[in-house]
């Protein structure tokens, strides 16, 4: 499903926005630098597009904040805009993340404990399907939560809405990624 | 009716309300309105395709796809968490009050003038364990008509078993009385139990699997299989391979470049020498640029990608890239990205 024009639009425009930035500051970047401030700002401009209402979206905001120099910084200010967005950005980190830190570090004890009350009760059982089953999903959603940013914090139901919004998300910066690229190398052929 | 529905003042009432079987002008709204298949599990959200629904969800823009409006839902706008998402409600509820038409008359209710009306033996169908979800806040108000219509069609289903055979209408009696207290009158399956924990279990459940088939929509290529596990592969295949394409597609953008600057002005008028040949016909947008033929390498491309996209009404490059190439395939996509190109820029222009 095509990711609606609007947040396309609005994905390029913050992007050149922040791109603007390294432009004027630095003169010469390696390739890779630039390949990372690229990604740097593709990245905190399609999560500023959805303004902190997902937990990716703030998950990828608090990579660029606490990142290497402070160039970040003021890249993550500049994309984000007005004063009350970077309010609003400055709770969701520094609030946000030591509560999901916190409420992390909590589920994992839990988890661990009671997985070793399951495996001394269930250890005789014969394995059957829907166990198997079960296992099996829950690897699958366990590698999920590592690819999506922010998933160690979300519950099952979450971190489906969130991939829901993720895949859009990045949909629509993969096609303005690409159509920029295959623009500016037709425009740079001689 | 209205009177009765804005009597309770609960999330409760709410679920009656868009349970109930009395607006009869809704129904009427509901016959001339177009519905895709009844038995579609998640109808009421695939209308839409699935993006507009995830929008729908996260921004406010729910005013323009509201089809018909509802009147009686207007009521309750002021006590929905979520304003943004009334339309979605609407139309889940319209979905809702649709699908359970066929019965007539068996809407639960603890208000008392609903009961007189509601044989003993047909009773609540309605929603169980919804009032102790919807007491928690939820992020997403559209889940409790969603899950509403879900778990009242299977109870519909097993209901009619249960009818006939009337084996578990005195435990469900039982069960009914004991939980009259609190709100839910609870319509038990078949060898199920009906405790607060399995139900909420089975609420949750049914909430993930509304969820995984919004995402099976999506992801292209996940509609044949069956499964979680390997739905749940799909997905993350297809979230790796958009991530790999991002880290790609900005190396691509890095080399091009000596210093990042990619000033849109001198790629708008670099191209307009050389502009593809735009294939989409009844495109809407205005054409700054003239329309010139492509040069020929680009032709066979054009050949192999465009024959079908010929047919689309809008953008082609829609139906065709909804594969998501990998990077290898990523040279048939020259065309249409370019294509694309054109328009997008069109699209900035109009609105710089």
């Amino acid at each position: 499903m095509r990711p609606p024009s609007s947040l396309r639009q609005e994905f390029l425009k913050k992007w050149m926005m922040g791109l603007q930035r390294y432009s004027t500051s630095k003169k010469n970047m390696s390739i890779l630098e630039r390949k990372k401030a690229i990604k740097l700002s593709a990245d905190v401009a399609i999560a500023s597009a959805r303004n902190g209402t997902t937990c990716w979206s703030r998950a990828l905001i608090a990579n660029g904040y606490s990142k290497d120099g402070g160039d970040d910084k003021h890249l993550v200010e500049q994309i984000l805009g007005p004063e009350s967005e970077r309010l609003i950005m400055k709770k969701v980190l520094t609030g946000g993340a030591s509560v999901c830190n916190k409420r992390m570090r909590s589920k994992k004890i839990l988890k661990r404990s009671c997985g070793i009350q399951r495996t001394r009760k269930f250890a005789p059982q014969v394995a059957l399907a829907s166990s198997i089953a079960k296992r099996l999903v829950r690897k699958r959603t366990q590698i999920l939560r590592s690819l999506i940013p922010g998933g160690e914090f979300m519950n099952d139901v979450t971190l489906i809405e969130e991939t829901l919004d993720y895949i859009i998300s990045l949909r629509a910066q993969v096609d303005v990624m690409r159509s920029l690229a295959s623009a500016s190398e037709l425009a740079s052929e001689p | 009716m209205a009177t009765r529905s804005n009597g309770t003042a609960s999330d409760r009432g709410e679920v009656e309300v868009l349970e109930s079987l009395q607006f009869t002008d809704e129904i009427q709204h509901l016959m001339s309105a177009p519905t895709t298949d009844n038995a579609g599990f998640f109808t009421a959200l695939l209308e839409l395709p699935a993006p507009q629904a995830v929008q729908l969800l996260h921004s406010p823009e729910s005013a323009k796809l509201i089809a018909a409006p509802v009147p009686n839902v207007e009521d309750f706008k002021g006590s929905f968490h979520f304003p943004s998402n009334s339309g979605l409600i609407e139309r889940a509820a319209r979905f809702s009050v649709f699908a359970g038409e066929g019965n007539n008359n068996t809407k639960k209710s603890n208000s008392p003038e609903t009961t007189s009306n509601i044989s003993s033996a047909n009773l609540e169908k309605a929603v169980k364990s919804e009032p102790a979800e919807s007491e928690s806040s939820q992020p997403l108000v559209s889940d409790p008509t969603v899950e509403k219509r879900s778990i009242k069609r299977k109870d519909r289903e097993k209901k009619v078993k249960e009818s006939k055979k009337k084996s578990k209408t005195a435990a469900n009696e039982s069960s009914e009385d004991a939980e009259k207290l609190p709100y839910v009158h609870v319509r038990a399956r078949r060898g199920q139990a009906t405790d607060s924990h399995s139900l909420a279990e089975r609420a949750r459940r049914e909430k993930i699997n509304a969820r995984m088939k919004l995402l099976q929509e999506l992801v292209p290529g996940c509609n044949k299989i069956s499964g979680t596990a390997l739905v749940l592969d799909e997905i993350i295949n297809h979230v790796q391979s958009l991530q790999h394409q991002v880290e790609f597609l900005s190396m691509r953008l890095a080399a091009v470049n000596p210093r990042i600057d990619f000033n849109l002005d001198s790629i708008f008028t670099a191209e307009s020498g050389s502009i593809i040949d735009c294939n989409f016909p009844s495109m809407v947008m205005p054409m700054m640029w003239p329309e010139v033929q492509v040069n020929g390498n680009r032709q066979q491309y054009q050949q192999q990608w465009h024959f079908d996209a010929l047919q689309q009404p809008v953008w082609g490059r829609e139906e065709v890239c909804n594969n998501y190439i990998t990077p290898e395939n990523s040279l048939l996509s020259y065309d249409s990205s370019t294509n694309s190109v054109t328009l997008h820029s069109n699209q900035l222009k109009m609105e710089l």
